[in-house]
């Protein structure tokens, strides 16, 4: 099993960046893969990255740059310049969602390590071997991926995956913000309407919008899971707090460090404190995403039969990986 | 002789089939080419996948016109089924068929290298959006890029530009809220492994993805009413943003823009709705090609029901 692992997130501007204590992380995606209009997006302003970049590296933390979900061509102009900011400021990393966006990122600095990120579908090892021979070292598998299936790629292609382990999970991406429609009747204008607390629900089904996305409505929540991770050599580990407020990505964070740090030690034991700061800030509920063969909105507590809302008893006692995908199967 | 490799002189109009009937219908109605589904293997769902016969069957009729056919494979199988799949691409070529749709980027270069003679094209499931990405599934091996019909003739003449690499534009197509290839809402609810019966317990479609459905693919939660909660509160009851687009009227302008392809959404369609779609999308191209105004009905497209594909 390693003894290191890297635990990083997202943020989509300097207020936000300005805002967060980044300490319990190891690095920082910069920028918003969603929308040009997201405020102050750090893709769309040059100098902004510039500054984020080494706000982040004077913090002992790598600095990554991420890139749009879905660009059209106008956008690439401006993903040159981001990833040309990229370059000149140090960045360890850029990640790509789009297959030409990497096509891009390569011919234009081929010294640029070069993360998959979760929106490029790599849904098997055969694209995985793909994107390896494009130059990318480190991949987000697709979101519908099980752990029995990421695990093989990896073991197949042999380049590390990076996986979402907590926070609000990609369903989507459009290119239509239906939430334009209601800058008049709610007396507010974009950039702020995607900003606000907005959920879509029918019955106990629930998505945060996000304007030109949406996200689960549930927290994807692999707490109990993680020495399960560390056992099956995953090294790389993403809290997803692009939505979510300064105290979301401390407090969670925090919890996640310490938690992961206990698993790559060996030690098998979860704390009741841990799980409130997770209820306390899980608006709707926990999942597991897809990592255990189910539906993504599903939780699969380390005990059988953990409810689906998350929110009842999640385990304390934890099982390693093999004895919960015996559980499931 | 193509001006460049895979590029077209003479544009073509792809249309969908989903049955031996719907097939030769849309060749009545002035297809240069069909693309269909085979069973288990297509995004296409019940109603839009062939059997083997049935493809040999709509093979038989499209061929005996001079015309061309596509075999749409745009499920990502998993490991061991792409070795099956990958196996009865043999077969296919076998056979004569013309093409295959594909949209994994793994499967498309494996297809590749197993069959450098095959002519590759990435589905638009494979979400390529601009120039960049054509020029990527060159790299990889396509013949041809699918690109949604929502993108303006300015940005498929940047893609257009791309040598060596033929653009296909859905030109008819629904555009949903979210978009198709960046999308895997249904199965966040509801998905259910089905065996593939060929496969005898070594594969499964995962119905409510897709990605990696086949038959019944997709239930479209997108498609039911949602409550939208502002700070908790519902503020309203919608739909998620839906729409059929059908540019009939643009298709001088994407045509001059260099595609090569026109392609039509709707494998599920019955003959008696497509036919009426392929013969309006036959007289724009002919209009582009004599040089001639698009005939005035087909101006403004109608909503009556000969527009509506039916959901896959």
């Amino acid at each position: 099993m390693a003894r290191s692992f890297e635990l990083n997130t997202t943020l989509s501007n300097l207020r936000d960046l300005k805002a967060s204590d980044l300490s319990p992380y190891d690095a920082i995606y910069l920028g918003n893969i969603t929308c040009r209009l997201y405020e102050a997006n750090l893709l769309e302003r040059p100098d902004d990255l510039r500054e984020a970049i080494a706000a982040v590296k004077s913090q002992g933390l790598k600095a990554y740059v991420t890139s749009y979900a879905a660009p059209r061509n106008d956008f690439l102009p401006r993903l040159r310049k981001a990833f040309n900011v990229a370059a000149e400021a140090g960045a360890d990393a850029v990640e790509v969602h789009n297959l030409g966006v990497l096509k891009i990122v390569r011919e234009a600095h081929p010294e640029l390590p070069v993360h998959i990120g979760g929106f490029a579908n790599v849904y098997t090892d055969a694209g995985a071997e793909v994107l390896k021979r494009f130059g990318a070292i480190r991949i987000t598998p697709n979101y519908e991926l099980s752990l029995e299936e990421i695990g093989q790629i990896q073991r197949q292609v042999e380049i590390p995956m990076e996986l979402l382990i907590h926070g609000k999970m990609p369903l989507g991406i459009s290119d239509y913000c239906f939430l334009l429609e209601y800058e008049e009747a709610w007396g507010m204008k974009c950039p702020d309407l995607c900003q606000q607390d907005l959920f879509l629900r029918q019955g106990n089904w629930a998505m945060k919008s996000i304007g030109k996305g949406v996200l689960s409505g549930h927290d994807v929540c692999m707490l109990a899971h993680l020495l399960g991770l560390a056992v099956e050599g995953h090294t790389h580990f993403r809290i997803e707090a692009v939505s979510e407020s300064p105290a979301y990505r401390l407090e969670v964070g925090r919890v996640y460090r310490e938690a992961l740090e206990r698993a790559f030690a060996g030690i098998d034991r979860t704390e009741e404190r841990w799980w409130e700061t997770i209820r306390g800030h899980a608006r709707i509920g926990l999942c597991n995403g897809f990592y255990f063969g189910k539906s993504g909105m599903e939780y699969v507590g380390a005990r059988r039969g953990a409810e689906a809302s998350g929110l009842g008893r999640p385990g304390t006692d934890l099982l390693q990986l093999s004895q919960v995908k015996g559980v499931i199967r | 002789m193509s001006r460049i490799l895979h590029r077209v002189d003479v544009p073509i109009l792809l249309a969908p089939a989903g049955d031996p009937t719907a097939a030769v219908a849309a060749l009545e109605s002035g297809a240069d080419a069909i693309y269909v589904g085979l069973k288990g293997w297509s995004r296409g769902g019940a109603k839009g996948e062939l059997t083997g016969e049935e493809l040999l069957e709509v093979l038989a009729a499209v061929h005996a016109q001079g015309r061309k056919l596509q075999v749409a494979l745009n499920v990502i199988p998993g490991q061991g089924e792409r070795r099956y799949l990958i196996g009865r691409v043999a077969e296919l070529i076998g056979w004569g068929i013309d093409g295959v749709i594909v949209n994994d980027p793994g499967l498309l270069a494996e297809l590749r290298a197993r069959y450098p003679g095959l002519s590759i094209t990435a589905s638009i499931g494979a979400a390529a959006m601009n120039g960049a990405d054509v020029a990527f599934y060159r790299d990889l091996g396509a013949e041809a890029v699918v690109l949604p019909g929502t993108l303006s003739p300015d940005e498929l003449r940047a893609a257009a530009q791309i040598p060596d690499v033929r653009i296909e534009v859905m030109i008819h197509m629904v555009e949903e809220f979210l978009m198709l290839g960046k999308c895997w809402m249904p199965s966040y609810y509801r998905v259910n492994p089905t065996p593939l019966a060929e496969l005898q317990g070594e594969g499964s479609r995962l119905v409510g993805s897709v990605k990696r459905g086949g038959v019944g693919v997709c239930f479209k939660v997108c498609e039911q009413p949602w409550g939208l909660y502002l700070n908790g509160q519902q503020v309203t009851e919608r739909l998620l943003p839906s729409r059929q687009i059908s540019p009939i009227n643009q298709v001088s302008d994407i045509l001059d823009a260099g595609v090569d392809v026109i392609k039509l959404q709707g494998r599920s369609l019955s003959p008696d709705l497509l036919a009426p779609l392929v013969r309006r999308y036959r007289a724009a191209i002919d209009a582009w090609l004599n040089g001639t105004p698009l005939p005035p009905v087909h101006h403004e497209p109608s909503l009556d029901q000969s527009w509506t594909v039916a959901r896959r």
